[in-house]
């Protein structure tokens, strides 16, 4: 076996960031800079790897590598850990790999002189190698398996900073929230292995095309395994845990929100789509799921107040875009917008961070305002981002939108003009956060001392506006180089073309959205009071976040916490008392009897011993 | 001299052996006492080796194994007088009734 095979070398993209997470989490204190120097070096390092495969993949014509080992054989099935690069996995490693390190890069500004700054490199880096291992798994086994590494990461990442109650009751609600989801997720798989005696996804997938399945198991497990891509994807009712994930540092959140986590669940309903596809009635409830959740966390965008929570309903908006592209038929448009949505989203929540780093920590937006002179490279790019989310016409946010609205015409078109509505509302939020934070006059003295951050941070920002500038021209055929757009580099079937009237449409409805949001909030000629005081009542049940929260904690404590109550009854008693107590409490007693025989004298011992022995020779005696 | 002769020598020292380790509380004559047995049970092997009509060469070798158990025992003891120093140089007394420390 030749190591430097491709085949062979793309083990090496997960297990170098491991190799980082371990050789920090372990050595961290003899390390210089505590270790982030190679947490830095080794995602880098897995992003040269990436170039180095995406040109063997396309001298390749395309063909997936793939590689794998036996990891348990019992004869009549076998289970091997394999790892595939195909057209999708091969985006997904580009993008995690490429966020991931400007991520770090930034975290270096960022989380400078922080008590556990070689902890916080570590763990990057095993959230980075737990999504890898996620996207190149070529069964559903090791997927499942990078997905809770996926969900611990997370966990460790939001909870950081876990001497604050709230950053680790955050990481709690993330970690229990996507569980219910993964519980679906695996009971699904479980149906699937039992159908099909495989964990191998493109035999599954295989098996149901010829027929191999029938349609229920197909409904049933392909629902089971959307639940877990709705617990990881943030996707209404499970999205409650993306808004509190703020809690965690920020470049954490341009990571879970850009490349690692939130795209789990895209990358995964993606990559089973052919499965989707064949159950009868999965994808108009994918379709619905993703409508509701684009314009419910649109809507809550609008009226947050917290600069990292209107970004998170943002992408919670945006990953309900995604979901109703995917629901349309329109695979490719969802992992474009994924690819694109994580760039801008990326540029966004580290312009954030930089905004905070300059703020003292605050994140009220009331408190900012007239940012742009004090921080004028944050707030061009932040510009850029806001602009590409918006789908403004010629950055990369546009592009994406465009090819999601024309695959909704032709598959969903029922649902066009709410996601209209949709893309208004997201282009108006963007505007207004912009606004808020960097125009008009400084709000507060902390506004006033604001400072432009240190070049670690700023460097990042201008390489992801470049990238959200100019990427989405890759929707584009570009002619002799071959490639043919980006909808049918992931899916042949799938040509480049527009619908011009859509196009028009589009357009117009994210500049009139972006100019609404420039009046109101930029050069403040509407007055906002005079519009949300008649729709005080809808205001305030949007501004709650459609009391999702008290809903789930009226569940948790009224219905879980009863019957966890009888069933602590039932642990106390049968299990604990009876029980495990029960057998400490026979065997207490049973040594307060038995210890009168322990006198401590020797001839007492002694003249047992005689007297047995006397004994045995007699039983001896009668025996012969 | 038959072999009840040495059986019955060997049975009264193996008594008096266990008399003493069961009576005594000195630990150098429980020591003794069980000198007394072990030699109790050297002399039933030797009258068996003896009077069982074995040729010259099992008689040797029973013999010899006698001569190797005693040379053992006399290790043995050697040890045992070692700890019975340690603990009275510790406790100042021999008496097996006041060691133990070792009694939960």
């Amino acid at each position: 076996m030749d190591l430097f095979q491709i085949n062979n070398l793309i083990w090496m993209l997960p297990l170098i960031c491991v190799f980082a997470f371990l050789s920090i989490g372990l050595f961290s204190k003899f390390l210089p800079s505590e270790g982030a120097i190679i947490s830095i070096f080794s995602i880098g390092f897995a992003f040269i790897l990436f170039i180095f495969v995406l040109i063997d993949f396309i001298s390749g014509d395309l063909a997936a590598i793939h590689s794998s080992f036996t990891w348990i054989d019992l004869g009549e099935w076998t289970i091997s850990w394999g790892l595939l690069i195909d057209r999708i996995s091969i985006v997904m490693i580009g993008l995690i790999t490429f966020v991931a390190f400007l991520v770090q890069i930034y975290s270096v500004g960022y989380m400078k002189g922080d008590s556990r700054f070689g902890w916080y490199f570590a763990v990057h880096s095993l959230f980075a190698s737990a999504m890898m291992l996620l996207v190149l798994s070529d069964n559903l086994l090791l997927l499942y398996f990078a997905w809770e590494l996926v969900g611990l990461g997370s966990y460790l990442l939001i909870g950081f900073w876990y001497e604050k109650t709230s950053a680790a009751e955050a990481a709690k609600k993330a970690f229990v929230t996507t569980r219910i989801g993964d519980v679906g997720l695996l009971i699904g798989i479980i149906i699937l292995f039992k159908a099909t005696g495989t964990f191998h996804i493109s035999s599954i997938i295989h098996a149901a095309q010829e027929g191999g399945i029938s349609n229920e198991v197909i409904f049933w497990s392909s629902f089971l395994i959307f639940l877990g891509a709705m617990g990881k994807s943030a996707q209404f009712p499970l999205h409650v845990w993306l808004p509190d994930a703020m809690e965690g540092p920020t470049p954490v959140s341009a990571l879970i929100h850009a490349a690692t986590m939130v795209a789990a669940g895209i990358y995964l309903v993606g990559r089973m789509f052919p499965l989707f596809e064949l159950g009868p009635g999965i994808l108009v409830i994918i379709s619905i799921v993703g409508i509701v959740t684009f314009i419910l966390a649109g809507a809550i965008a609008l009226v947050m107040t917290d600069i990292k929570r209107v970004l998170a309903y943002s992408t919670i908006s945006h990953l309900g875009l995604m979901m109703l592209s995917l629901g349309s038929f329109g695979v490719p448009a969802a992992f474009f917008h994924l690819v694109l949505h994580g760039f801008s989203k990326a540029l966004l929540f580290l312009g954030a961070g930089s905004v905070m780093h300059g703020m003292h920590d605050q994140t009220e937006v009331e408190l900012m305002g007239g940012l742009r002179k004090k921080m004028p490279i944050t707030s061009l790019t932040f510009l850029v981002g806001s602009l590409s989310l918006a789908g403004i016409v010629p950055l990369s946010g546009f592009f994406s939108k465009d090819e999601i609205l024309i695959s909704i015409w032709e598959y969903n078109s029922w649902f066009l003009p709410i996601t209209l509505f949709g893309v208004f509302l997201s282009s108006l939020y963007m505007i207004r956060l912009y606004c808020l934070i960097f125009l008009s006059t400084a709000r507060s003295e902390y506004a006033e001392k604001a400072h432009e951050s240190p070049r670690t941070m700023t460097y990042p920002l201008i390489i992801l506006s470049i990238l959200a500038l100019f990427s989405g021209l890759l929707a584009f055929p570009f002619p002799f180089t071959g490639w043919e757009g980006f909808a049918a580099f992931i899916d042949d079937h799938h040509k480049f073309h527009m619908i011009p009237w859509l196009t028009v449409v589009s357009i117009l409805v994210a500049f009139s959205g972006a100019f609404l949001g420039w009046v109101i909030y930029g050069s403040r000629r509407i007055v906002i009071n005079n519009i949300s005081s008649p729709l005080k009542f809808l205001y305030r049940l949007v501004f709650r976040k459609f009391l999702f929260d008290e809903i789930y904690s009226w569940i948790a404590n009224k219905i879980v916490f009863t019957f966890s109550r009888w069933i602590t009854i039932f642990d106390r008693v049968i299990v604990n008392d009876t029980g495990i107590d029960g057998v400490g409490n026979s065997t207490k007693k049973s040594a307060d009897i038995l210890k009168y025989f322990q006198s401590g004298y020797l001839y007492n011992y002694s003249l047992v011993m005689v007297v047995g022995l006397f004994l045995m020779a007699i039983a001896w005696w009668l025996v012969e | 001299m038959t072999i009840i002769h040495f059986q019955f020598l060997s049975a009264i020292l193996f008594s008096l052996g266990l008399y003493g380790v069961l009576a005594r509380r000195s630990a150098v004559l429980i020591l003794m006492s069980i000198e007394l047995m072990l030699n109790a049970v050297n002399i039933n092997l030797i009258g068996f080796v003896a009077f069982r009509g074995f040729g010259q060469e099992i008689q040797t070798f029973g013999q010899v194994l006698i001569i190797f158990v005693i040379t053992i025992a006399a290790a043995e003891l050697a040890l045992a007088i070692a700890i019975i120093l340690r603990i009275y140089r510790n406790k100042n007394s021999v008496n097996v009734d006041e060691m133990n420390i070792l009694k939960g």
